[in-house]
């Protein structure tokens, strides 16, 4: 009688030996062309998709910059009730040495603090609403644009000087050197009473700015208010838009309770949602480009697997495991994926770098337009995380899946019918 | 020479895929010992590959029962006959039975490395097996850079480098002239005279006959000869 032998389970090495890797790997260069063909589809969607992505950040990092400098700043703080009724007397109160804390913050260029009233703006024998905004001029001007927009006149100097929307005046039927006075209701309910001489007339192109604003010197609306050292609202410039999150997290937890400190996403809400609107659309761009790449990644795949049957059929025979074949075509899928992503976005760094410096010249009209409102002529790309990394790892899932697609056929595959086939 | 090897019982195959049904093989019985060297002669479609697949753990009868080395292979399910195969099995087929990619000596590694057999055994075994068959200095060469008869020579390295109980090859003179079918010959007839390698071969070839020790025909899929070859 024969001996009988016990089959010793296989070392789990089978699945992923080295062997298989190199076998991967050589077999991309079997066929240089289709190689080279797959290799080039990955690489260039790879790079339209990162150009333009980056290409799109930079146009939110512009329109981000212009809207939060304009007036609103990227990061503001305020008293947390005052947040949610806007009731005049919920200030924030020592406000001098919360600025000096804000300044010492590293990301935080300027910090500008406003008093924030309504009140009745009068003329000889005309009365209108308004916004009246207690202002450090020279901190604002530091930190946001809307009081450089001056139609005719100039900035606040003295402390009696105020600064009108252009449509408020107009209203009025003032001009710079003309006095106002304003009337409204202070901290303790007292009558708050001010004559101010106009200096000059603001054209922000905003219509509820221009027919509503009128700028005055802090401490002069702080004093004819009755308030002490408070104020609404501090308006704050960043170094760099990416830090505000991270510094707003870190004021939050430095700064107290009663204070809220809110980035432009939600100081601009209707921004973000622009963006958000503006990204779904890039989006669907990008996985069309992907989609019709995967579809040629398949196609090789289908070609590969079809013209090796025989050879599978033989590994099969010999007693390499199915999975083990399909594993050795998942590791050509991320030979593939390398060469053509570190080609791509290898490409697109360097067009993206370039690009950084010297900027895209987006036509005359768009340079008056900018200039109008102090806003870069040039679109520049943005780099982010998301640039860098949703169209490699995109392509790669999409090279794995289009590998198994094909590949599964290999589990039905039996030895003898392969090694028929010719 | 009584430890036998494989025995088939009864076994019958049927190929339902084309519109008639073929019958491949109808009851045929049949053994191997240890040690002997057979070649499974007849005419085209006589059933001999059918035969040596299912002796080979590769196809089922659909009758009878096949066991090699004490396994019954009816009972196995598909992975277990592929471990079979891998462990217990060495082919040589007519054509294609290397990895085009790999080196010779890759190819005789990278069964071993399927076994799971540590690098330096497999090195040094692959090194010895090609030596054994005389195209070592052919280790580094790829399939497409060997003659014919070298690639055959390195496929049967391969099948034996695992020390398995049954060497099958089918038609392996196939695309070899006589001369070198006969130097690959007195190969398999060196490996099983001083080895003890049991080998099974299916060809049309008098050649690979007159070198085996058992001829065994068949015909319509039946065992119509069973003879010892006493020239060989
Ligand atoms: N997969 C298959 N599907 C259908 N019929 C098959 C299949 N494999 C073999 N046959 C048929 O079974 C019979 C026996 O085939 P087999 O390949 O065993 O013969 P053989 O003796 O090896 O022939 P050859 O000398 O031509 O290799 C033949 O009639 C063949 O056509
Ligand atoms: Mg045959």
């Amino acid at each position: 009688m024969s001996e009988t032998i016990v089959l010793e389970p296989v070392a789990e090495d089978r699945a992923a030996s080295l062997l298989s890797v190199r076998i991967g790997w050589r077999n991309l260069w079997r066929n240089r062309r289709r190689t080279w063909l797959t290799t080039g589809g990955i690489a260039f969607s790879v790079l339209l998709v990162m150009f333009f992505m980056s290409m799109q950040f930079g146009q939110y990092a512009i329109m981000i910059d212009s809207a939060t400098s304009l007036m609103a700043g990227q990061v503001q703080v305020q008293s947390s009730r005052y947040l949610q009724d806007s009731r005049f007397e919920d200030t924030i109160v020592e406000a001098t040495p919360l600025i000096r804390l804000l300044q010492e913050n590293r990301h935080i260029v300027s910090v500008a603090p406003r008093v924030e009233a309504f009140a009745l703006v009068s003329a000889d024998e005309r009365s209108f609403g308004a916004q009246i905004l207690g202002i450090d001029q020279a901190a604002e001007l530091e930190t946001v644009r809307y009081v450089k927009m001056l139609k005719t006149g100039s900035n606040l100097a003295g402390p009696d000087d105020a600064v009108l929307g252009s449509v408020l005046a107009r209203n009025l039927g003032v001009a710079p050197g003309d006095e106002v006075v304003v009337l409204g209701s202070g901290k303790e309910g007292g009558i708050a009473a001010l004559v101010l001489t106009v200096v000059g007339l603001l054209e922000t192109g905003m219509a509820d700015l221009d027919r509503s604003l009128l700028l005055a010197p802090l401490s002069t609306v702080q004093a004819g208010f009755g308030l002490g050292d408070e104020v609404h609202t501090l308006v704050v410039r960043m170094d760099d838009l990416s830090s505000s999150d991270r510094v707003v997290t870190q004021l939050t937890e430095q700064l107290p309770d009663a204070l809220t400190v809110r980035a432009w996403q939600e100081i601009l809400p209707e921004l973000k949602q622009a963006i958000a609107v503006d990204k779904i659309g890039g989006q669907i761009m990008y996985w069309i480009i992907m989609v019709l790449v995967m579809f040629s990644v398949v196609n090789s795949f289908i070609m590969t697997v079809f013209e090796r049957t025989r050879e599978f059929g033989m590994m099969l025979a010999i007693g390499m495991r199915p999975r083990a074949i399909v594993a050795m075509l998942q590791w050509e899928a991320l030979f593939l994926w390398v060469i053509g992503t570190a080609i791509g976005a290898g490409l697109a760094s360097l067009l993206i770098i370039w690009l950084h410096d010297v900027g895209i010249y987006m036509g005359e009209q768009m340079e008056d337009y900018a200039k109008q409102f102090y806003m870069p002529a040039r679109l520049y790309p943005g780099f982010s995380r998301e640039v860098l990394t949703v169209a490699p790892l995109a392509m790669l899932v999409g090279t794995q899946v289009a590998a198994l697609i094909p590949s599964l056929r290999i589990r039905r595959l039996r030895p003898i019918v392969a090694l028929r086939t010719t | 020479m009584s430890d036998v090897v494989v025995r088939c019982s009864g076994i019958s195959r049927t190929y339902q895929e084309e519109s008639v049904p073929v019958q491949a093989l109808q009851d045929v019985d049949f053994e191997v010992c240890k040690g002997e060297f057979i070649s499974l002669a007849g005419p085209s479609g006589s059933g001999k590959s059918t035969l040596l697949n299912i002796i080979g753990g590769l196809d089922r009868p659909d009758k009878g029962d096949v066991e090699v080395a004490g396994v019954k292979l009816n009972d196995l399910n598909e992975s277990e006959l592929s471990d079979l195969r891998l462990q217990k099995m060495g082919f040589v087929f007519q054509a294609y039975n290397l990895i085009p990619v790999l080196s010779a000596r890759e190819n005789v590694e990278f069964i071993m490395q399927l076994q799971g057999v540590s690098p330096a055994e497999r090195a040094s075994r692959a090194t010895a097996v090609l030596e054994q068959l005389g195209v070592e200095g052919m280790a580094d060469r790829r399939p497409g850079e060997l003659s014919g008869g070298q690639q055959q020579r390195v496929a049967v390295a391969r099948a034996i480098v695992t020390r398995p109980v049954l060497l099958l090859a089918d038609e392996p003179s196939a695309n070899l002239d006589s001369a070198t079918t006969r130097e690959l010959l007195e190969m398999l007839r060196t490996l099983n005279e001083t080895h003890g390698v049991t080998i099974v071969a299916a060809t049309h070839d008098p050649i690979v006959m007159s070198y085996a020790r058992r001829q065994v025909n068949l015909r319509d899929g039946r065992i119509v000869e069973d003879k010892q070859n006493e020239a060989a």
